[in-house]
């Protein structure tokens, strides 16, 4: 792997976050997480390699389960009313949180390797969605 | 790294509920009010999907520390 070859594929991360940034926020209402996923794993010359990494399709719909729990909650125990807007609008911002995995790595030359890898922010992003669900309906008197 | 993974709650329970409290008191909600209007079908229907999340979050969490435990 030469410098170079790192440099294109940074290059390619930037234009996409841009993108996908625009969209993502002109589209999403009621769940502004935008998240993304460019994880490189790279196996070169190599031999019996167990690759095993996050699934962020399953931690997107996760993220997008609780957040539309709480809307949900929100709407009916406070009604469909500005003030519900105004509520939700509150802890959107909070929830408002913008990632990315950009993990690479390499298995260069390699025999036998296992590899796992953890995208800690996605993991720590959904806990701290459920934590405001789980507070939001305690208050309630709902647990 | 794994020690925040380790603990299913990230943030302290006080700071989410300073910000559940002051989210409902600045616009003005009743607490009270609000609770009054879950029919205890919904309460139960809430519960569900609320257990139902909270498991599918730590299974999520777990999953991948697990597997890199038995990969050693």
């Amino acid at each position: 792997m030469s410098e170079k070859k790192w440099r294109a594929l940074d290059h390619c991360d930037n234009n996409s976050n841009r993108n996908d940034a625009d969209v993502l926020q002109a589209a999403d209402q009621s769940a502004a997480t935008e998240q993304e996923s460019f994880e490189w794993i790279i196996v070169r010359d190599s031999e019996d390699v167990e690759v095993q990494t996050t699934d962020t399709q399953a931690a997107v719909s996760l993220q997008l389960g609780i957040q539309v729990a709480i809307a949900v909650v929100i709407s009916i125990t406070i009604g469909d009313t500005d003030q519900s807007k105004a509520v939700v609008q509150d802890l959107k911002q909070f929830m408002r949180t913008k990632q990315q995995n950009t993990q690479k790595t390499v298995i260069e030359g390699s025999k036998h390797v296992k590899v796992a890898t953890t995208d800690t922010d996605v993991a720590v992003n959904i806990q701290a969605l459920l934590q405001i669900l789980l507070a939001i309906v305690a208050k309630l008197d709902i647990l | 790294m794994s020690d925040s993974l380790k603990n299913s709650k990230v943030l302290s329970d006080k700071v989410i509920d300073l910000l559940v409290s002051n989210t409902f008191q600045k616009n003005g909600v009743n607490i009270d009010k609000a609770k009054k209007k879950l029919t205890d079908e919904q309460k139960q229907a809430f519960k569900e999907l609320v257990e139902d999340l909270t498991k599918q979050v730590n299974s999520f969490v777990k999953q991948p520390s697990s597997k890199q435990e038995n990969s050693k």
